[in-house]
């Protein structure tokens, strides 16, 4: 029994070896394990920015009073808005609106200046660009805000002045609103998904493209020690990989890690071990490598725009988020962020942590018994 | 001339026989199309927020209950991660931090005790708002919510004890109602339409190459950009059914309606849809195994699609080197068609740039696609 034992572990170690020199042979395995993450996190992380600064502000001032000037530096002066056009009829500047050459127009009246010295309301019109729905609520919000702060230097002549009720906000975990710290966490999650699922999928078919499967089951070794022989090597380098986007997650987008390291690489190993599941049913289920990519797009498009890694789940439709909640990645996405960002313990995010580890277990047993029977 | 459309009815009926390219071809930009139109959603709508209230006043109760008034924010119950024996990183415990680190709530709010007595007296109170800036864009819409809440709060509550002398009347263009639907469908229009067509082109042009038909090509009569040619009408063709499917499906659910001209609405679709094509065609040739051409087009065109095109967030918040690339991407400039089309409504002169952008493009791409081929024929014959 025991001399069988050893049998069994030294052909799994055998075979490690095998997949590890087969891996380090492919060119196209090596780029997905550690430059496609590379690269993706350097895409995100600088290319999707939610700020909302530097709009295109065109300005009629009527009245080009003292009082209407102040208003309009108010405007333009935190860098919300870029004075880009000023002058000219109310008609171009509706038609550069519409165009889409400016985001806002400011129309000031010509009463303005002589309806603020008797002391009765003026009305500055905006028109403000709502194709982005987004940004225009936002730029809408900072404007009623420069305004009010205009309103009360205006009457109390000094901009400390206070209403009796101010709130006091402060953001907490990412004080300075940096964009890159919300996306790169997230995309950590997502592009550590899609290479585990991708890498073992090809690792698998490979074999079974090219035949050499039946070959190996000619040897002494079952369709188990097969499948650990290729899981234990992949999620090894996987953890390479993770470690990879943390590294340049620090070094490159400077996003702080307040968490522990080691809650960290516990769920990036159970996150990893979700996405060789999927990876080896897809492979199970295809006859040839094209195949199985080909089947994964039907699987990682719902995966990640499902998962909150991009945009937030809070405000989609209530059938969709009933779906996310069948989404692996959408629990490992929350996990990632709230150790790096907030420093969160188990003690924050132990349904995460379950709901991973479930997914991580019964994706595992599924695809390797579907895997199994195919070889029997 | 014959030999252009020969190649591309071949390329149809290939096309046919495969059924998993077919489901590809029609079945995935649909599904990809409820996606992403109904899952990508910016702003948050119902954000829970904690409150707590040390006062006893009835000002405050007023205050808390016109802060969840307009139902962007929600109450939720305030919970303190009391056990903290599992991990020393829970930075505070009962502090107002407490829902924020266990991620029940978005944002905290915490009102002083004495808070009515001391405004009615006219003194001023202090509100501790926390906010969770993790998600920067929803830490900003949490912030002027409440800002605005609180401005509408003290005018109502007649407190204010500023005069607004100035008062801005904005207008929302084109989408007064701030629908988020109006800017992510026609948008995730361009996105599928770029990814799905040049996906099945690419696949087409490595097929041959992985099979070794393409050597049959070598030898017969026909030239390079007569292949090239004739394999991206065939796609074209395929590629304007998916744009069938996947816009109607856009007007049906998402409630959008062609406002633009739709003329020049056409001319752009048609041009970027070649593009594409053509882009998959110029990967294919590229591409040493179908395999490879996926990873290619997975990698460099959808990725870029999705991030560079200004599909999510304004263009001109790219990072300076980054933001050169999106001037050679054809998906940028039909995010802006589209949206010009079924949002803005813009007119035909005001847009020309677009379909000159994308025929550009297309040009570029038809000329590297044969270029190669032609390269690979001559060293093959050689």
């Amino acid at each position: 029994m025991s001399s069988y034992r050893r049998n069994y572990r030294h052909q799994i170690r055998a075979l490690i070896v095998k997949e590890l020199r087969q891996i380090m042979r492919d060119k196209q395995l090596i780029f997905l394990l550690f430059f496609m993450p590379v690269l993706q996190l350097f895409l995100y992380g600088f290319a999707l920015s939610p700020d909302v600064d530097h709009l295109r502000l065109g300005v009629i001032d009527h009245a080009a009073s003292p009082t209407s000037r102040e208003a309009i530096a108010a405007l333009v002066e935190n860098g919300v808005f870029d004075l880009t056009a000023a002058g000219g009829t109310e008609a171009t500047l509706a038609k550069n609106v519409r165009d889409g050459n400016l985001e806002a127009g400011l129309i000031v009246p010509p009463e303005f200046e002589r309806e603020i010295k008797h002391g009765t309301t003026t009305s500055m019109q905006v028109m403000l660009d709502g194709v982005d729905a987004n940004t225009a609520g936002i730029a809408n919000g900072y404007i009623s805000q420069i305004i009010s702060t205009f309103n009360r230097q205006l009457v109390t002549g000094s901009q400390i002045s206070r209403e009796l009720i101010s709130p006091q906000i402060s953001f907490a975990y990412n004080p300075g609103l940096i964009s890159s710290w919300f996306f790169v966490p997230g995309v950590i999650a997502l592009v550590l998904n899609l290479v585990s699922t991708l890498v073992s999928s090809a690792a698998v078919i490979r074999e079974k493209d090219s035949g050499t499967l039946e070959q190996l089951l000619m040897t002494p070794v079952n369709s188990l020690q097969i499948l650990l022989a290729k899981i234990i090597p992949l999620s090894m380098l996987l953890m390479i990989t993770v470690l990879v986007c943390l590294l340049i997650s620090s070094l490159v987008f400077h996003v702080p890690f307040r968490g522990n390291i080691f809650l960290f690489l516990f769920v990036s190993f159970l996150a990893i071990l979700v996405g060789i599941a999927i990876g080896i049913a897809l492979a199970a289920f295809s006859q040839n490598q094209r195949q199985s990519l080909l089947t994964s797009f039907f699987v990682n498009l719902p995966v990640i725009q499902l998962s909150g890694a991009v945009a937030p789940l809070e405000s989609i439709p209530e059938f969709f988020q009933f779906l996310s909640l069948f989404d692996p990645l959408r629990y490992y996405v929350t996990c990632v962020r709230a150790i790096i960002l907030k420093g969160a313990g188990l003690e924050a995010i132990w349904p995460d942590v379950l709901a991973l580890a479930a997914f991580a277990v019964i994706l595992l047993a599924l695809s390797t018994s579907k895997f199994g029977r195919q070889l029997a | 001339m014959r030999r252009i459309f020969s190649q591309a009815g071949k390329e149809i009926a290939q096309f046919r026989r495969d059924k998993l390219t077919l489901a590809l071809a029609f079945l995935l930009p649909s599904v990809a199309m409820l996606l992403y139109g109904y899952a990508t959603r910016l702003e948050s709508k119902n954000i829970p927020v904690a409150v707590r209230n040390f006062d006893s006043g009835a000002l405050s109760r007023k205050y808390i209950d016109t802060i969840f008034a307009n139902g962007q924010l929600v109450n939720a119950p305030w919970h303190d991660p009391v056990h903290n024996k599992f991990t020393a990183s829970s930075v505070v415990s009962s502090s107002a931090m407490g829902p924020l680190d266990l991620g029940e709530a978005k944002a905290t709010i915490t009102i002083p005790p004495e808070f009515s007595r001391k405004i009615r007296q006219g003194q001023a109170s202090d509100v501790q708002v926390i906010i969770d800036a993790t998600d920067v864009n929803n830490a900003r819409v949490i912030k002027n919510s409440i800002i605005a809440t609180t401005g509408y709060f003290l005018r109502s509550q007649k407190l204010s004890q500023v005069k607004n002398l100035v008062t801005t009347k904005v207008r929302l263009w084109f989408n007064p109602g701030r629908e988020e639907a109006l800017y992510v469908a026609p948008g995730a229009t361009a996105v599928i339409l770029w990814i799905f067509p040049c996906l099945l082109s690419a696949l087409a042009m490595s097929r041959e190459k992985e099979q070794g038909t393409i050597l049959q090509l070598y030898a017969s009569s026909i030239t390079s950009v007569e292949l090239v040619v004739g394999k991206a009408l065939a796609y074209t063709a395929i590629a304007f059914v998916q744009a069938l499917i996947v816009i109607s499906m856009a007007m049906a659910l998402f409630g959008i309606r062609l406002v633009g001209d739709p003329f020049i609405y056409l001319i752009s679709t048609t041009v970027f849809l070649a593009s594409s094509v053509l882009f998959g065609l110029f990967v294919g040739t590229r591409a040493n195994s179908q395999s490879a051409a996926v990873q290619m087009v997975a990698t460099t065109g959808f990725t870029t699609a999705l991030l560079l095109s200004g599909f999510l967030y304004p263009l001109r918040n790219i990072t300076y080197p980054l933001s050169l690339i999106c001037n050679i991407l054809p998906a940028r400039y039909f995010v802006e068609a589209s949206r010009n089309a079924f949002v803005r409504g813009s007119d035909f002169s005001s847009q020309i740039h677009l379909p000159v952008a994308l025929a550009i493009c297309a040009a570029v791409l038809l000329v590297g696609a044969s270029r190669i081929m032609r390269r690979m024929q001559l060293s093959g014959g050689g």
